[in-house]
């Protein structure tokens, strides 16, 4: 199967149920990567352990914006074009991403609301390391077929 | 907690001593000057400041993060400038790729930056697809500064709208976590 036809299978369509499950999205929190000029090298938090330890943390720490791109490439896998037109998505950074912690993204389709002749997908979404430990929390609200 | 003297700078990835002392002298010239952002920050402060959002810097940001989905593509390797395919026509900018940008719009960028700030959330309306090339207008207020739990948090309203056009693209609450 081509790429479009597999995401093609994924998105969520008018009779996608509450409970409906995305497929998750598993990253590595890379320490060159968290540490590029574009995303953490203004703040060695997210990059220089040194720092990070005088700052009280155990290890150089992601963006938190790194963890709503995770969450949002999966959102995209499953809404398509229409993550780009009036939605919305809320994340709470309740813990810390460490450097090297693999972090796997989850959503759980929570509520669809009637809007025109589509509906309005409500989904809880979060990000957690392999050990289930929560980082990022929130949700995404996306019109299908409105 | 780790003891800061015990940690290594090359403790994750391997520096030589040259790299080590570059980065020793890079991070000490951050810490000249700076402010805390809860000082640098005002409750009505409004700043804006246009963004050109080019196909490289799009690359940049979705590499970064491992995000290959082609529609953001308007550079490739060996063709370099393309106009890209999404559904919308030409290559789009990843959904949340300006709430990135907006921590620059947030405090006066001419002044030493307070290293060590954190954000904690973010309400982010995506209002319309971005096309890759267009310049946009990233406006902040600074709304709330607040103490909760011992810790000091500044709240930003956005609003990012097209130069050109005035397509409003994007909007968002946010908060950051001063040191």
């Amino acid at each position: 199967m081509s790429r479009t036809d597999v995401l093609n299978s994924l998105l969520v369509t008018r009779d996608t149920p509450v409970g409906y499950k995305l497929q998750s999205i598993k990253k590595k929190a890379v320490i060159q990567l968290m540490g590029s000029r574009l995303w953490g090298r203004f703040n060695p938090n997210h990059w220089d352990p040194v720092y990070a330890a005088t700052t009280g943390l155990s290890a150089p720490i992601q963006t938190g914006e790194m963890s709503s791109a995770y969450l949002a490439e999966m959102c995209v896998n499953h809404f398509g074009a229409q993550m780009f037109s009036n939605a919305r998505m809320v994340c709470k950074y309740v813990a810390s991403t460490l450097a090297n912690e693999v972090i796997v993204t989850h959503g759980v389709v929570r509520e669809k609301t009637p809007k025109g002749n589509g509906f309005r997908f409500t989904v809880d979404i979060w990000s957690e390391n392999e050990a289930g430990e929560k980082k990022t929390v929130g949700w995404v609200e996306v019109d299908v077929g409105v | 907690m780790m003891q800061a003297e015990t940690i290594r700078t090359d403790a994750l990835r391997p520096l030589s001593d040259i790299q080590i002392e570059q980065t020793r002298e890079f991070i000490d010239s951050l810490e000249q000057g700076s402010q805390t952002y809860w000082d640098m920050v005002e409750i009505g402060d409004e700043l804006s400041r246009e963004l050109h959002i080019t196909p490289e810097l799009v690359i940049l940001y979705a590499d970064a993060v491992e995000d290959f989905n082609p529609w953001y593509e308007a550079w490739k390797m060996n063709t370099w400038h393309i106009k890209g395919e999404s559904p919308f026509g030409g290559a789009i900018v990843p959904p949340v790729l300006v709430s990135h940008f907006v921590l620059s719009v947030q405090f006066d960028h001419n002044k030493p930056f307070a290293i060590g700030s954190i954000h904690t959330f973010h309400d982010s309306e995506i209002l319309a697809p971005i096309p890759v090339g267009a310049t946009v207008r990233i406006a902040t207020r600074a709304t709330d500064k607040y103490e909760k739990r011992g810790r000091r948090y500044v709240r930003h309203e956005v609003n990012v709208t097209d130069v050109e056009n005035g397509t409003h693209y994007f909007r968002e609450t946010r908060d950051i976590l001063s040191l």
